[in-house]
């Protein structure tokens, strides 16, 4: 037992060991960490809401129409109650319960559209940068055809022709046109990794290519599997809330892009019914925060160099 | 790089041309109406073909009618035909037409136009426009008695000749187009380009969002003093988009009469804007608009080809609701088909005390028995048969949020009564030219039995079977586009064909009326929803005239033929 054991640290010292912790685990970061709190924040409005909140006033005409949030006062001088407390849109819909069922809604079809995505775009990339050849010639062309095209120009004649679309066929349609970025991303990682001595290492010892691919070459690229993951997700919102923005998404379901279309629609930016517009706007805005801290985090896990000393 | 400069050389003086031919009206001297469409084929003006062709500021500026009908005071006031005579059983019907009237290119108008234009409707099956196949439908003959006078003969008696096809009565009219352009030219293709009319305007330029009118000063009437020139210089039809888009037009005086807006958006413009008012001077502000809402079904598509199927859907509409959530209070639920004014009281009392009326609420336990019956099953949410869904599709006119609203109330009402019903908003110029004339819906946001403004017949005979044409053929005029048929649609088309040769006023008719609609409740090819109220923003700062409650020369309603009269009566506000 040294005196120094039980000397307590000073504050320098406390700092510092803080510091050198999250040198050791890089996941640990505090971008990363208030980025995914975030998003589990509206996650959890989703999941506890459900409990909490009567859901049926997501549907037209459960409410009275156009109430503001408690403590402010609408144009006909009416005051919020507690029974709505965020107030309630032009339809007769309680914005609450449209958030509750709406944000995770729109994070759902964030996650699925880059998930199925990612998918696509991690096969194709492994397989184009590591058995390379004709195989790489069609997915690359592919890929560089397909990232040209833009997506929500497709995507509105798409959801046009289809009328009414259920979130997860909307988020099939938005993943054809998120896996271009990541299969390339990935296909370029694969090519610089294929040089690298414990891939020539496996491959001298006979290993399968699958195993290679898989077993010894992926896990090194998790965090930019990560990353680009984010990154798409990103997108996939940004496209599905453009989709529905337009009108063009799913009828009944409720959504943030939707309830935004129906308040333009139905004047409310005129009528001073800020809360119909501004509620799931400011949700949508922490939303994308939220990822781009992530993103961020994610960005110092895979690239040391960003790991600054604070 | 030449190419980039030329383009750009090219692209500036465009800017330059457009600006300096913007210039040459000024805003006060122009007024611009709000329209609710996109103008698909700008440069057609073939009025007798589908499309946005009349309603741009065509049939409100250039062309005119021969009668306009005047809502305030019920009496058809004489335009370009100054009055008529008819036969005692009314199949013969002589116009006599207004002297001196001139087509804008100096060519006088007169007994042989009209004669050659309803030839051309009655000889060109091709032809499909409602007012066309209305003419084509009624009448045998045409002939001409002199050059301003012109005799009708008529397939059946038809006491309300006149105002149905030159009247105005709901919409359009019947109009004349210039023998010496048309003749030669095949009715179904001809694009009539440039185009030429006898009203007091000309065509200046369109686009697909817009169309321009410009004064003509040498018109006829001012010259014969029929009327003085109307004070715009230039009219323009503009379309606003949206409710937001048109508000916001509205309260900055670029707009100069919209189309129907909600009542909430009304107050928010009149707060910003005081100059702008509506038919009312206080709540509802609207005026009642004599096209009545319904749901209309397509009664050959199962399972909705059972009329019990129908009833139960009847039954589970709760109208109130539609009343307050889509109109926020400011219409009434629709007891018949009829719109409610005066005029119509004796035949909507007759149906109501036949016990046809329909209630304001709904009754959702009447409307599940009877699917039920139909071996329906509750299974969860909705209702299953042989492990399928009961389901519908509602198209939609996506036009306004009166109409989507009106489906998304009913959308809801049907699924908690455990149909998986759905809206299916489409775009205007879509559903009037596609999904409604050919039948491809299962069920549709409409006004088509809109029609009767004083008596029953006209709305009562758009669905009778002799209109009945397949799914994927054009409906005749928009009649029966449910496809209604079977032994009750024929009951009915018989008691209506009985009604159609009654003379106005007849005292036999309510009681025919109740009859006939026996048969129509029993087959309900369509369900009445709610009367329809049109709160339509006019604005005062650069003109003052416009049709109020106080001030009735004739309903408001800017996309009608008869908005001449509008027009004539604006005067400039001196802003």
């Amino acid at each position: 037992m040294t005196s120094q054991d039980n000397m307590p640290m000073t504050r320098a010292e406390k700092r510092q060991a803080r510091r050198i912790r999250r040198f050791d685990n890089p996941w640990m970061n505090p971008k990363l960490t208030w980025g995914v709190a975030i998003l589990l924040g509206i996650v959890a409005i989703g999941i506890i809401g459900r409990f909490v909140w009567n859901l049926d006033l997501v549907f037209t005409g459960s409410a009275p129409l156009k109430l503001p949030p408690l403590g402010a006062e609408n144009l006909r001088g009416q005051p919020g109650v507690m029974e709505y407390p965020l107030g309630t849109d032009g339809a007769g819909r309680d914005m609450l319960a449209l958030i509750i069922v709406g944000a995770p809604n729109t994070l759902f079809v964030g996650l699925l559209a880059s998930l199925i995505g990612m998918s696509i775009g991690i096969f194709l990339g492994f397989s184009a940068g590591f058995i390379g050849g004709r195989v790489d010639d069609v997915i690359r062309v592919g890929a560089d055809v397909m990232i040209t095209i833009p997506p929500l120009l497709i995507l509105v004649v798409f959801q046009s022709a289809f009328g009414d679309v259920t979130l997860t066929m909307m988020a099939l349609l938005i993943a054809g046109f998120v896996w271009q970025s990541p299969t390339r991303l990935i296909r370029a990682q694969v090519l610089s990794m294929k040089q690298s001595g414990y891939v020539q290492m496996a491959q001298l010892s006979g290993a399968s290519t699958t195993h290679i691919m898989f077993r010894e070459m992926l896990p090194n690229l998790v965090p930019y599997l990560f990353g680009s993951f984010i990154a798409s997700v990103t997108t996939s919102i940004v496209t599905a809330v453009g989709l529905e923005v337009l009108g063009l998404g799913p009828q009944r379901i409720p959504t943030l892009g939707r309830t935004i279309y129906e308040a333009i629609n139905a004047g409310a930016l005129i009528q001073n019914l800020w809360w119909w517009w501004g509620i799931p706007t400011l949700l949508l805005g922490v939303m994308f925060i939220g990822l781009l801290l992530i993103n961020l985090g994610l960005d110092e896990v895979s690239n040391p160099r960003l790991r600054k000393l604070s | 790089m030449k190419f980039t400069r030329k383009l750009l050389a090219s692209s500036a003086l465009a800017v330059v041309a457009s600006v300096s031919w913007a210039q040459d009206v000024s805003r006060e001297n122009t007024v611009i109406f709000d329209l609710d469409r996109t103008i698909q084929d700008p440069e057609n003006f073939n009025w007798m073909t589908p499309g946005t062709k009349r309603m741009h500021g065509a049939h409100q500026t250039m062309w005119e009618p021969l009668f306009i009908l005047n809502y305030g005071t019920g009496d058809l006031d004489p335009w370009l035909a100054t009055g008529f005579d008819q036969n005692d059983d009314s199949t013969e019907f002589t116009i006599a037409l207004r002297e001196g009237v001139e087509w804008s290119d100096g060519e006088a108008f007169n007994a042989d136009d009209v004669i050659f234009t309803v030839n051309l409707a009655m000889t060109n099956e091709e032809i499909s426009s409602r007012e066309a196949a209305t003419i084509r439908a009624q009448v045998a003959s045409v002939e001409k008695v002199d050059d301003l006078t012109v005799r009708f003969t008529l397939q059946n008696p038809n006491p309300r000749f006149i105002v149905e096809n030159f009247g105005v009565r709901i919409f359009g009219s019947f109009l004349i187009m210039p023998e010496h352009i048309w003749n030669g030219e095949d009715a179904a293709t001809f694009a009539f380009n440039p185009p030429i009319g006898t009203g007091p305007y000309t065509f200046t330029s369109a686009a697909s969002n817009r169309a321009i009118w410009d004064r003509n000063d040498d018109w006829w009437g001012a010259k014969t003093g029929f009327l003085g020139l109307p004070a715009p210089q230039r009219v323009i039809f503009l379309e606003s988009g949206g409710e937001e888009s048109r508000a916001q037009l509205m309260a900055s005086n670029q707009l100069d009469a919209a189309q129907n807006v909600s009542i909430g958006t009304f107050e928010a413009i009149a707060a910003q804007n005081p100059n702008v008012i509506a038919w009312y001077a206080d709540y509802p502000y609207s005026a009642a608009d004599p096209c009545a809402r319904q749901l209309e079904i397509n009664t050959t598509v199962a399972p909705w080809d059972d009329a019990n199927m129908r009833k139960a859907v009847a039954h589970i509409i709760d109208r109130n609701q539609i009343v307050n959530v889509a109109y926020e209070g400011t219409t009434t639920a629709s007891e018949t088909m009829f719109a409610n004014y005066g005029s119509m009281a004796p035949f909507i009392d007759a149906v109501v005390e036949a016990g046809y009326g329909l209630p304001a609420s709904a009754d959702v336990a009447a409307g599940q028995t009877l699917i039920e019956a139909t071996g329906w099953t509750r299974d969860g949410d909705y209702y299953t048969k042989d492990g399928e869904t009961l389901s519908v599709d509602i198209h939609v006119n996506s036009a306004s949020t009166e109409y989507t609203r009106t489906i998304d109330v009913v959308v809801e009402q049907l699924q908690r009564a455990g149909i998986d019903a759905r809206a299916v908003p489409v775009e205007n110029g879509v559903f009037w030219g596609e999904v409604l004339p050919f039948g491809t819906y299962e069920m549709s946001y409409s006004w088509l039995s809109c029609g009767s403004v004083n008596e029953p017949w006209a709305s009562m005979g758009r669905y009778t079977v002799k209109d009945l044409v397949p799914v994927g053929e054009r409906s005749p005029g928009f009649n029966n586009t449910a496809r209604w048929d079977g032994d009750r649609a024929e009951a009915y088309s018989a008691v209506v064909d009985e009604i159609a040769t009654r003379a106005l006023g007849d005292p036999e008719v309510p009681a025919l009326v109740a009859e006939a609609y026996g048969h129509l409740d029993a087959g309900t090819p369509f369900i009445p929803l709610v009367q329809a109220a049109k709160l339509l923003p006019m604005n005062e700062t650069y003109w003052t005239g416009w049709p109020t409650a106080e001030n009735y020369y004739n309903h408001p309603f800017f996309w009608w033929n008869h908005t001449h009269q509008i027009i004539h009566n604006l005067e400039p506000a001196g802003n």
